[in-house]
């Protein structure tokens, strides 16, 4: 074992320890993408697996025929686009949403005593422990026509008639927004908490009020929380199916929602999966984006 | 280790230009924090344009009064005025006062000129007054060539130039200084603490500082207030702090001391005379001391005033025969430290004037050490 040869031979230990997340995301997320990418560039059929092969060997003659039509599709067929577009402006206002209510919950817990903090924040998270599905159907209980919010309304006599909430685009903005805040509180709270209160007392000691201060000095310097915290809510918001689903109305169009009839009701796999691979790229310049502003600011430091 | 007394960076004519002498005025002020008094019924008066120290050990209280000053803090009780006005009920943003803080705080992402140009802005005054104040601001501080650089991008020294210069840019009627040399290493400290010196006094700015360090407090103060657990002490300018000590605690906390207790054996209007057990031979004062006979004091006098040598003086009183013990070099003086037979330790030092030394001592030497008759003081409390 000790040969020099043999050492030669084998990778250096610590090759052990990094492969172990390349492993991961080459069997979890290249192969699967591959493997999506591959079923998007291939033609419908009437098969097991229902669609044809993009590479075949027939009579010594290697043929790779790109489909290109369900790519063409999503481009001629506006319902695809409406859906793109629907899903982002769901995705976005969700996150401008959780962001708006976030902030706040965030900047309370960090000027808490530091005792206090961890429970507050315990308390953020706690509703992700239940199951994800069971806090969705809880908000139809909550939201339905004769449901906890509309019997407390009328109840007070605030309103005579039901508010019609449950299978309203509203309701969809509810869930997520409700489901994704915790993303956006706690690196958020981990982005504020860092900061140095003298900052704020220099900035009043300098003739900025209050108000003045926070804008002009915590909310700049809490801008990589406030990426990362929109990142984490905005990705998945855009790709989500089952709140819009379960909550939202047969006008709140989704992607995830196209995905799941091309492949569940017209077992078109060549079409979902090019609809996947645009929606993935649609989220890919986000986080591109995100990695290069993270990376200028780090190189700002440095030097 | 003796401090040095350096009145050379202040300008001597300075004392003739200051004006009001209560400019700033703190009038029994108080602070408690959840029963603990951090300030205790304080009283300080403030000329215009001095620089005016705080200084104590940590937990002392002097940072608490700095931001009562500030407006960081509300004081418990008391009140403090500025020019003649109130300032207790003003917050921070509304009062002339600015700080350079401890370690500068300077904004992590705005560049020097947005640091230096913040405060401007929140007075609204037009941009390009802001820009000719902002180079003005940058010129006075030898920074005109960094500008653009983002704090981070800048040595300790340039770090505190921007906090120097955001603090003077809206012309403050008090600026504070909170530890200002905190953050800086031995050698640059000190050719800062000129520096800061000669721009706050060619500015004319009335400054208060606070620091534990007594050095800086002398080298940069015109007159230091010494403050113990909330109270102030002493109030005095540097010599007369560390010449005149009217306390045990301030010859001790100023530099290094040597102290002998006794009883006032005779008390005339011209001398007094202190019998001290630890002496052999009495304690000569050659001027009035406001004691009485038979009262308990403490005689103190800096080693840099005793004489050491190897013969016996002639003086019949102030002097006491020992051994030296240790000898640190300090390069331009030594410190001999004498032990008397009877066990009291002495402190004296001897300036390294030739590079061989006449009479060279050494290591358990018999020695004499004496002092003058107006060398050393009486403290009775």
């Amino acid at each position: 074992m000790n040969a020099p040869w043999l050492k030669k031979l084998l990778p250096h230990p610590r090759w052990s320890v990094i492969s172990v997340p390349y492993v991961w995301l080459l069997l979890f997320f290249a192969i699967p993408f591959l493997i999506v990418l591959k079923i998007s560039f291939s033609t419908l059929a009437i098969a097991m697996p229902p669609y044809t092969p993009v590479l075949e060997y027939i009579d010594s003659a290697l043929t790779l025929k790109l489909n290109l039509s369900n790519y063409l599709a999503l481009v001629t067929d506006s319902q695809y686009f409406h859906a793109y577009i629907s899903s982002i402006k769901i995705a976005a206002i969700s996150t401008l949403l959780a962001l708006l209510i976030g902030y706040p919950i965030a900047y309370v817990i960090a000027q808490m005593p530091p005792s206090s903090r961890n429970i507050w924040l315990m308390l953020v998270i706690l509703p992700s422990w239940t199951s994800f599905l069971i806090r969705v159907y809880a908000w139809i209980g909550i939201l339905k026509n004769n449901g906890l919010l509309n019997n407390a309304l009328i109840g007070m006599g605030i309103i005579d008639e039901p508010l019609k909430i449950l299978h309203t685009p509203i309701a969809a903005y509810i869930g997520i927004v409700y489901c994704y805040l915790p993303f956006m509180v706690l690196p958020l709270y981990t982005n504020l908490v860092k900061h140095d209160k003298r900052l704020l007392e220099a900035a009043y000691d300098l003739g900025a009020k209050p108000w003045k201060a926070f804008f002009k000095i915590t909310l700049p310097l809490s801008k990589a929380g406030i990426i990362a915290g929109c990142m984490l809510v905005m990705i998945p918001a855009v790709g989500e199916f089952v709140i819009p689903e379960l909550l939202g109305g047969p006008d709140t169009l989704m992607i995830g929602r196209v995905l799941w009839n091309e492949f569940f009701n017209n077992r078109d796999w060549p079409a979902a999966s090019a609809v996947a691979i645009i929606m993935l790229m649609l989220l890919m310049i986000p986080i591109l984006i995100f990695n290069r502003i993270q990376q200028r600011e780090m190189e700002g430091r440095l030097t | 280790m003796a401090a040095e007394v350096s009145s050379g960076t202040k300008d001597p004519a300075r004392a003739d230009k200051v004006g009001a002498d209560d400019y700033l005025r703190i009038v029994d002020i108080r602070k408690e924090f959840d029963g603990f008094v951090a300030v205790d019924d304080t009283t300080l008066s403030v000329r215009q344009g001095e620089i005016f120290a705080l200084l104590g050990g940590s937990g002392c209280g002097k940072s608490t009064l700095l931001r009562c000053l500030g407006g960081f803090e509300k004081p418990t009780a008391g009140k403090i005025y500025l020019d003649d006005q109130e300032m207790n009920d003003l917050p921070p943003y509304e009062r002339p006062i600015n700080m350079m803080f401890q370690s500068y705080a300077l904004f992590p992402h705005m560049t020097v000129e947005q640091n230096i140009a913040f405060g401007l802005k929140q007075d609204g005054h037009k941009r390009d007054a802001i820009a000719r104040r902002v180079d003005e601001m940058l010129t006075i501080v030898q920074m005109t060539k960094f500008g653009k650089r983002k704090p981070h991008q800048l040595s300790g020294g340039q770090q505190q130039r921007v906090a120097l210069a955001r603090s003077l840019a809206k012309s403050p009627k008090l600026l504070l200084l909170d530890e200002p040399m905190g953050a800086l290493d031995k050698k640059l400290r000190s050719q800062m603490q000129l520096e800061l010196v000669n721009i706050i006094e060619k500015l004319g700015v009335t400054c208060v500082m606070v620091t534990h360090d007594q050095e800086e407090a002398m080298t940069m103060a015109h007159r230091i207030a010494l403050m113990d657990s909330g109270r102030i002490r002493q109030v005095g300018t540097p010599d007369e702090i560390y010449e005149q000590p009217t306390s045990r605690f301030a010859a001790e906390f100023i530099g290094s001391v040597n102290m002998v207790n006794g009883r006032i054996e005779e008390d005339m209007a011209d001398y007094v005379t202190i019998r001290s057990p630890k002496l052999e031979h009495l304690i000569h004062i050659g001027h009035g001391v406001s004691g009485f006979e038979g009262q308990e004091v403490s005689f103190a006098v800096r080693p840099e005033k005793l004489s050491i040598g190897k013969t016996e003086p002639t003086q019949p009183h102030n002097k006491a025969e020992g051994i030296i013990e240790d000898i640190a070099y300090f390069g331009s003086h030594s410190v001999y430290h004498v032990r008397l037979a009877n066990g009291t330790k002495f402190m004296a030092n001897f300036a390294n004037m030739q590079r061989w030394a006449s009479e060279s001592l050494t290591w358990n030497d018999k020695v004499w050490v004496s002092w003058g008759e107006n060398a050393g003081v009486v403290l009775t409390s």
